[in-house]
């Protein structure tokens, strides 16, 4: 090419370069500055009202060492994990079941739609009382928390299924198991996963609310628990160990996300 | 075919669809019926004590409104989710307007916007209690906190979603940066705008019952905690219908508003929106 | 003779190939015409020939690789991307393709907008617009959202829109391509129509040969990439023009044959 393509080439390209490394060191600053307002805050504020963050890290080595914090994470991820696997199970089988009684569904869908509308958190009282104050009452809140976005997303998954890919698998032969397990059920994978990405957050964030108010184990336990000793360095500590285990297991869901639906382009937030 | 075959066809037709909307309306009333015997079946069979019946927990909402103090308690959780609200979606509405000329700074914000949208902003109630006690502010710090992030992003997509081509259209005709964004991307970006509000409506109202739940002495939240520590169910399900109340209404709320000042919009985008 | 009143000189425009792979494309090179003072101009070219570039890049949209393009006798700054006008101080009106109406804005407030934003609306001014409204059958349609209207009345809101603040030169880009031929015929003669009153400068651009003879005093024919004028032929046929029956006039078969073959 000639000497003018190439320095208009060149001129064109240079300001991309410089922005991308422009954002990293910005990103990177814009972290060391939040970190140093959350130290200086926290001497200001006072101990009672903000943990030092350097306290706040040394609790946590401390905790991690000592075994008490690894505890509190099982204690939190094996509950929501439970909660999250059967919520998953009557989310993603119970579309499938409605699927063939079309009357009873119609029937039933506003009243399911309706029900969106309580918020479940205000149920956990009421758990508590029929269920005990073990891990009962949170398991089914989380289950409800998990199961709506599984359940809706599944059942509009299937409504936009191709009805001709359907009535093909039918032409060839394929009874009515066959065509839910090859067609619907690839046909809402984007779906179900883009739900799963709600969902799995919530069931976490419902545990450790579960864990405000029953229970002696667990971040939420960690987070109430200093609170009300006014132990503000475990404050600090629960909410932030609580919030990189959200956003750890996002960054794994986005990475799942994007080997099982290749095809598709991914949605990096995280959605609500 | 003659023009009586037509008409009558097409009455048929129209009258089976008639008949299908009715079927299917009295589908639901039959369903409804049927959930509300479960219930008193339920009330009956385990004991009030249990499960209040249905027509306790209807006296004791009427009682609740007549007298009074059910509506204040719910005054008190709808103004801390109102408040919260319009304190977390107003900047987070702003916000990517200012920022729409430095898309770096947009860049350079991402990793702790995305990081504040995916932390569990509820577990923070107890630290906001600890700052603000357990009056209204520990409430409406932590619905405000909630409904930021949600309402960012969506901003964020509107201005991002801006059409070039009528920026262009409107420099050629003469307007300058104040105009451009006046009258091209803000409009624009009102209904993205208005899928956040309407995501972050409820998320408003369940943030400030969850932390009255915690820590509180009013609000419907409170009213729930009550009824569980005197074991007084119909007191729980009254606070909670009236909490499914406001959660209506607050929806309702949201999609007049959008309805009002969305009215340009094509219908079948209207009707995506609100199946979204 | 009067200096022209656009004149564009060996106008350059290259595309960058995708990330320096593919060769850059001189999509136009060495173009030079000019148009006079209330002339109407039409431009031919095959599609993809870059016309819709041309024009953004007179409209100070599109930044340009080099020649330039002079305004009133005043060169335009066409080659920096910070300096661009686009609309070079609404001197020069852009009827585009898409009609680009705001879709929040009725009728009256879309062909009002320029007027806004100019700082020009008053009485004598709604008033024009009001006319206009009329003028291409608009009236009743005032308080409508652009998605309430078909296809032709946005077209014809669009048009309105840039005629009503009156630039001097207006460039139009394929306006009625995506039109039905009775719309188009009838958006053709509102467009004379409008056009006899005020005698504005049109650049018209189109891929529609019959079109370009009906409406033009001159037709430029555009060669194919990299684009430049193949030729240049003034339009015989009198005003006022008949566009109905543009296809009868003695001079159409042969001026419609001499530019075909130049567009091959």
């Amino acid at each position: 090419m000639s000497t003018q393509d190439a320095a208009l080439d060149l001129a064109e390209a240079a300001p991309v370069r410089w922005r991308r490394y422009g954002v990293l060191i910005g990103r990177v600053l814009l972290i060391a500055l939040l970190l140093v307002l959350w130290k200086v805050g926290a001497d200001i504020a006072g101990p009672l009202y903000a943990a030092d963050p350097i306290k706040v890290f040394q609790r946590t080595v401390a905790d991690v060492q000592s075994g008490t914090l690894l505890r509190h994470i099982y204690v939190t991820l094996r509950l929501s994990l439970i909660g999250f696997a059967l919520a998953c199970v009557a989310g993603v089988v119970l579309p499938f079941v409605l699927r063939r009684m079309p009357r009873l569904t119609a029937a039933v869908e506003p009243y399911i739609m309706a029900s969106v509308g309580i918020p479940k958190y205000a149920l956990i009282p009421l758990f508590i009382l029929y269920f005990g104050i073990d891990d009962a009452p949170k398991l089914w809140l989380i289950g409800l928390l998990v199961f709506y976005p599984i359940f809706i997303a599944v059942f509009a998954g299937i409504r936009n299924v191709d009805r001709r890919l359907i009535n093909m698998a039918r032409v060839v032969g394929a009874g009515e198991f066959v065509i839910a397990r090859e067609v619907i059920w690839n046909s809402l994978l984007p779906f179900f996963f883009a739900a799963l990405k709600i969902a799995l957050p919530r069931a976490i964030s419902a545990a450790i609310i579960g864990e405000f108010l029953v229970g002696n184990e667990g971040l939420g336990f960690l987070i109430e628990n200093s609170r009300q000793n006014f132990d503000t360095v475990g404050v600090f500590e629960g909410i932030a160990v609580a919030t990189a285990l959200v956003l750890v297991i996002n960054a794994l869901l986005v990475a799942l996300d994007r080997r099982v639906n290749a095809w598709r382009p991914v949605e990096r937030h995280m959605q609500l | 075919m003659s023009a009586l075959g037509d008409t009558r066809e097409a009455g048929g037709w129209a009258a089976g669809r008639a008949v299908a909307w009715l079927r299917a309306r009295g589908d639901q009333i039959i369903v409804l019926v049927v959930l509300i015997a479960i219930w008193q079946v339920l009330s009956m069979m385990l004991g009030v004590y249990w499960v209040s019946s249905p027509w306790g927990v209807l006296q004791r909402f009427v009682t609740g409104i007549a007298g009074g103090d059910l509506l204040v308690q719910a005054s008190y959780t709808f103004t801390e989710a109102i408040i919260g609200f319009l304190i977390g979606a107003i900047p987070a509405a702003l916000l990517p307007f200012l920022l729409r000329r430095w898309p770096m700074a947009v860049a350079i914000l991402d990793p702790v916007m995305v990081g504040g949208y995916g932390a569990p902003k509820l577990a923070l109630a107890p630290l906001f209690i600890l700052w603000f006690g357990i009056g209204i502010e520990s409430k409406v710090a932590l619905v405000a906190i909630t409904v930021f992030f949600i309402v960012y992003f969506s901003a964020l997509a509107g201005v991002r979603a801006l059409d070039h081509k009528l920026v262009q259209m409107a420099q050629v005709l003469g307007a300058n940066e104040h105009h451009v964004a006046r009258h091209i991307v803000f409009p624009g970006a009102v209904p993205y705008i208005f899928t956040g509000l309407r995501i972050a409506m409820p998320y408003s109202i369940g943030g400030a019952v969850i932390a009255e739940l915690i820590s509180a002495n009013r609000g419907l939240g409170y009213l729930v905690q009550l009824g569980a520590m005197n074991f007084d169910t119909t007191g729980i399900f009254t606070a909670l219908a009236m909490t499914t109340c406001i959660v209506f209404i607050g929806n309702w709320s949201v999609d007049a508003l959008e309805r009002r000042l969305l009215r340009w919009r094509p219908v079948s985008d209207q009707k995506l929106q609100a199946e979204a | 003779m009067n200096a022209p009143l656009l004149e564009v000189r060996d106008l350059a425009k290259r595309f960058v190939g995708r990330a320096g792979r593919d060769q850059p494309l001189w999509v136009i090179k060495d173009l030079t015409f000019s148009v006079a003072d209330g002339e109407f101009l039409t431009i031919i070219g095959p599609s993809g020939a870059g016309k819709t570039t041309l024009l953004n890049m007179i409209a100070q949209i599109d930044v340009a690789n080099g020649g330039e393009v002079i305004f009133q006798s005043q060169p335009a700054p066409i080659s920096d991307p910070k300096a661009l006008d686009p609309g070079l101080h609404c001197r020069i009106g852009y009827v585009t393709q898409e009609d680009n109406l705001l879709p929040w804005r009725t009728t009256l407030q879309n062909v009002l907008f320029p007027l806004e934003v100019q700082g020009r609306l008053n009485d004598e001014t709604r008033k024009h617009a009001d006319m206009l409204i009329r003028a291409v059958g608009l009236a009743g349609f005032e308080n409508h959202y652009p998605h309430e209207l078909s296809g032709g009345m946005r077209k014809r809101a669009s048009l309105i829109r840039t005629l009503v603040y009156d630039p001097p030169v207006i460039l139009m880009d394929e306006p009625f391509g995506a039109l039905d031929a009775q719309t188009r015929t009838q958006l053709q003669e509102d467009l004379l129509r409008l056009w006899n009153l005020g005698r504005k400068t049109i650049v018209f651009v189109t891929h529609d040969i019959a079109e370009a003879i009906a409406l033009g005093d001159r037709t430029l024919v555009l060669s194919r990439a990299p684009a430049k004028i193949a030729g240049e032929h003034v339009i015989t046929i009198p005003r006022p023009r008949d566009i109905r029956g543009i296809m009868m006039h003695p001079d159409f078969a042969e001026l419609y044959q001499r530019i075909r073959a130049q567009v091959q």
